[in-house]
């Protein structure tokens, strides 16, 4: 025990007094969540739109001026099709609509008027999406009685704030890259100057060398993640949290115990930091592909759906989004606790028993 | 420059890529990288797992149910089952959306009455749960036009899709992809053959060689440059046999535009390599310029015109932004050398390039700190 305490605290020194990793991991866990939140948004907002106007009416004008901020940039006025496209072709605007000169007559006289719009969809969902607003929008213009009226709940995320979602998935990659990396690269660094042969050889038992290694480097996630919870997530992003806090960090302290078997493992069969780089690359990749953090599991290939119970981030993912956002309850979260947990035992013993082997 | 040095440099580089496997790097990464991402990344919504409580069981809610089981967007699920047992049903992630008639649906419809019926989304991921709500509204909608209704007001939209007709993911996704793995690739692999030789110790032979500044970095960098550049190519190849993309505009823009950005990417990671002291910081600090910024400045996510305030500026400053406008409208627009755009872009990408180099070369110093 004294000796793991020691090791223990040596590593625990080690990353402390190496500035460049610390300010590294702290930028991750803070600036990098932050930024990825903030920056990315996947609702089509702010879209820049394009108008060509030739009806010279009220009815268009009353349009035009329902196509306002949030969603939508000021309108840019062009006066011929041609400007129109080009400004389209050069991604100056992703919409643009034109009026023609039957516009205002057809629409007095009931005749069908007719909108044409040319829309960029180098980036698909989002200009789907800006049709959907501008199709809502003619929707009342259209006078149209409908029978029903949908009366819709966002569940968990009322106005879709892409910020709430973006932070917390992007907080979970960061966990699984810097475990993976860390972990590997403690042992590595040992078997490029070559002493980890000499820890092996040690009269101090391998296991608690190994145990005491990784969990110095789990110790320095779990820290970063309380940090960049507490710090980002809720002080900055206002994320709120529906579920029980506690349950996210048992979770994750598994998660994490899993990656670090990964870890371990990438470190075994790696030689120097160059090749970690590469095989944490080449493992981590289908693990984070079939976690469905892109697309839902559902929506898979049935082969892939089986292969993706065996990834741990899969759990991970979902029984996080539960407890940020769906608020689930303990019992409802078991399976993620259990995927988690029999999938860590298993890759954690396996990288366990492959960097315990001297040669 | 002598070009006898430089050579020899460049041949012992390459024994040494080949024997420590780095060689690997230039292309397994990026393909990886292009196919998994590439398959991956669907931001269509498709097999919505819908639940339908119907408590009218008329011919119209039938109707309306058959509407949900006929389209590819919704698996549906009839049950019987309570409003709270369902909601907690939502709350297990089983399904994604909840859709309730009401009991008096018919009767009201018929007698012209407005019904309210209950939609609830899981919004756990957002715009997937806005694109949901946009297909259960086109559904009511086809609906309603099925009924009655006179729809002589009604305008018209007629929507021409420009690039992209068929709304493809893959065409949306995988140029940006390109723009990503090109940047990163040549970044890391530079970072980490500097950084490497400085933890080894052995850039005391170039200390103390007579091998200049100039010549140390030709030797190392083309190296790279050499292996990426035969990268580029089955990168278009996996693009367009393997992902199907058009390929509309000239391949020799695409080239071009390629090596310059990979120039690029190359002082990119000469300027991490001189800053970082050892391996780790050399890979991180690489991992953290290149990846998040290329993801979220690309447009593949999200379109650069739609970006506000300090996200615009930064976009900007980016080299990647220029890139990706470029390859976009090789693959899929195709105004190549007509635009002034393009042009003007490229020219940017060069004095990216430049730029980094010289401060690179005046940052190499050939001595101990």
């Amino acid at each position: 025990m004294k000796v793991f305490i020691a090791i223990l605290l040596k590593e625990l020194l080690s990353f402390v007094r190496s500035f460049g990793l610390v300010f590294i991991v702290i930028y991750f866990f803070t600036a990098e969540v932050f930024v990825a939140a903030t920056g990315m948004e996947m609702e089509a907002k702010n879209v820049a739109i394009g108008v060509v106007d030739k009806s010279a009416g009220g009815i268009s004008k009353k349009i035009l001026s329902s196509l306002h901020s949030p969603e939508f940039q000021t309108l840019k006025f062009y006066t011929s099709q041609k400007e129109l496209s080009d400004a389209v072709y050069n991604k100056e605007i992703m919409v643009g609509i034109i009026f023609d000169e039957q516009f205002e007559k057809n629409y007095y006289k009931k005749l069908n008027p007719t909108i044409n719009i040319l829309i960029d969809s180098t980036s698909a969902s989002q200009s789907l999406m800006a049709i959907g607003y501008i199709q809502n929008i003619l929707m009342k213009f259209s006078n149209l009685k409908l029978p029903v009226a949908l009366k819709m709940h966002k569940l968990f995320n009322q106005n879709s704030d892409t910020t709430l979602f973006m932070g917390v998935s992007e907080l979970l990659s960061i966990i699984t890259l810097l475990t993976t990396i860390l972990t590997a690269i403690v042992f590595v660094k040992e078997k490029e100057s070559g002493t980890w042969d000499i820890m092996l050889l040690m009269p101090v038992d391998p296991k608690i060398v190994i145990l005491a290694k990784s969990l110095s480097q789990i110790i320095i996630i779990m820290v970063g993640t309380v940090l960049s919870v507490g710090l980002i997530l809720f002080h900055s992003l206002n994320v709120p949290i529906n579920g029980n806090l506690i349950n996210f960090f048992i979770l994750t302290f598994f998660y994490v115990a899993t990656t670090a078997g990964i870890g371990l493992f990438i470190a075994a069969i790696s030689k120097n930091v160059m090749q970690i780089s590469q095989l944490s690359i080449v493992i981590m990749m289908p693990i984070i592909f079939l976690s469905g953090a892109w697309t839902p599991v559902y929506a898979m290939h049935p082969l892939l759906q089986y292969l993706s119970i065996l990834s741990p981030l899969r759990y991970y993912i979902e029984g996080s989004e539960s407890i940020f956002f769906r608020g689930s309850s303990f019992v409802d979260l078991l399976p993620y606790f259990g995927g988690v947990l029999i999938l860590g035992v298993f890759l954690y013993w396996f990288g366990f028993r492959k960097i315990g082997k001297l040669f | 420059m002598r070009l006898r040095v430089v050579k020899a440099y460049f041949i012992k580089e390459m024994i040494e890529l080949i024997r420590t496997k780095m060689i690997m790097m230039p292309y397994l990464m990026p393909l990886l990288i292009v196919i998994l991402f590439g398959y991956g990344i669907k931001m269509q919504v498709t097999g919505v797992r819908t639940l339908i409580l119907d408590n009218d069981n008329s011919q119209i809610s039938r109707k309306l149910i058959l509407k949900f089981e006929h389209s590819k967007y919704f698996t549906t699920e009839v049950k019987n089952m309570s409003e709270k047992e369902a909601l907690r049903e939502i709350k297990k992630a089983n399904i994604d959306a909840l859709v309730i008639i009401p009991s008096s649906f018919e009767k009201n419809s018929l007698k012209g009455v407005k019904t309210e019926m209950g939609v609830f989304i899981d919004a756990s991921f957002p715009s997937r749960a806005t694109t949901i709500s946009n297909y259960i509204q086109g559904i009511i909608l086809d609906l309603a036009n099925d009924f009655h209704m006179d729809s002589s007001g009604v305008i018209n939209i007629n929507t021409r899709n420009l690039f992209n007709q068929a709304l493809r993911d893959e065409e949306m996704i995988v140029p940006g992809l390109i723009g990503m793995v090109l940047l990163i690739a040549p970044a890391i692999l530079t970072a980490l053959l500097i950084a490497k030789e400085k933890e080894m110790g052995t850039i005391f032979n170039f200390y103390s060689s007579p091998v200049s500044r100039g010549e140390f970095l030709v030797a190392k960098l083309s190296a790279i440059f050499f292996l990426v550049s035969i990268s580029i190519f089955i990168i278009f190849l996996v693009a367009s046999y393997l992902f199907d993309l058009p390929f509309r505009g000239s391949f020799f823009l695409f080239w071009f535009a390629s090596e310059l950005y990979v120039f690029v990417a190359l002082g990119f990671g000469l300027l991490v390599s001189i800053l970082a002291s050892s391996q780790i910081v050399a890979i991180i600090v690489t991992l953290m310029l290149t990846i998040l910024p290329a993801f979220m400045y690309s447009g593949m996510i999200m379109p650069i015109s739609s970006m506000s305030g300090e996200a615009f500026i930064v976009a900007h400053i980016y080299p990647v932004m220029y890139y990706n406008h470029i390859i976009y409208d090789t693959f899929l627009i195709g105004q190549g050398f007509s635009s002034s755009t393009n042009i003007l872009y490229l020219l940017l990408l060069f004095g990216y390039g430049v730029v980094l180099f010289t401060l690179g070369l005046l940052l190499l110093k050939k001595e101990i700190k």
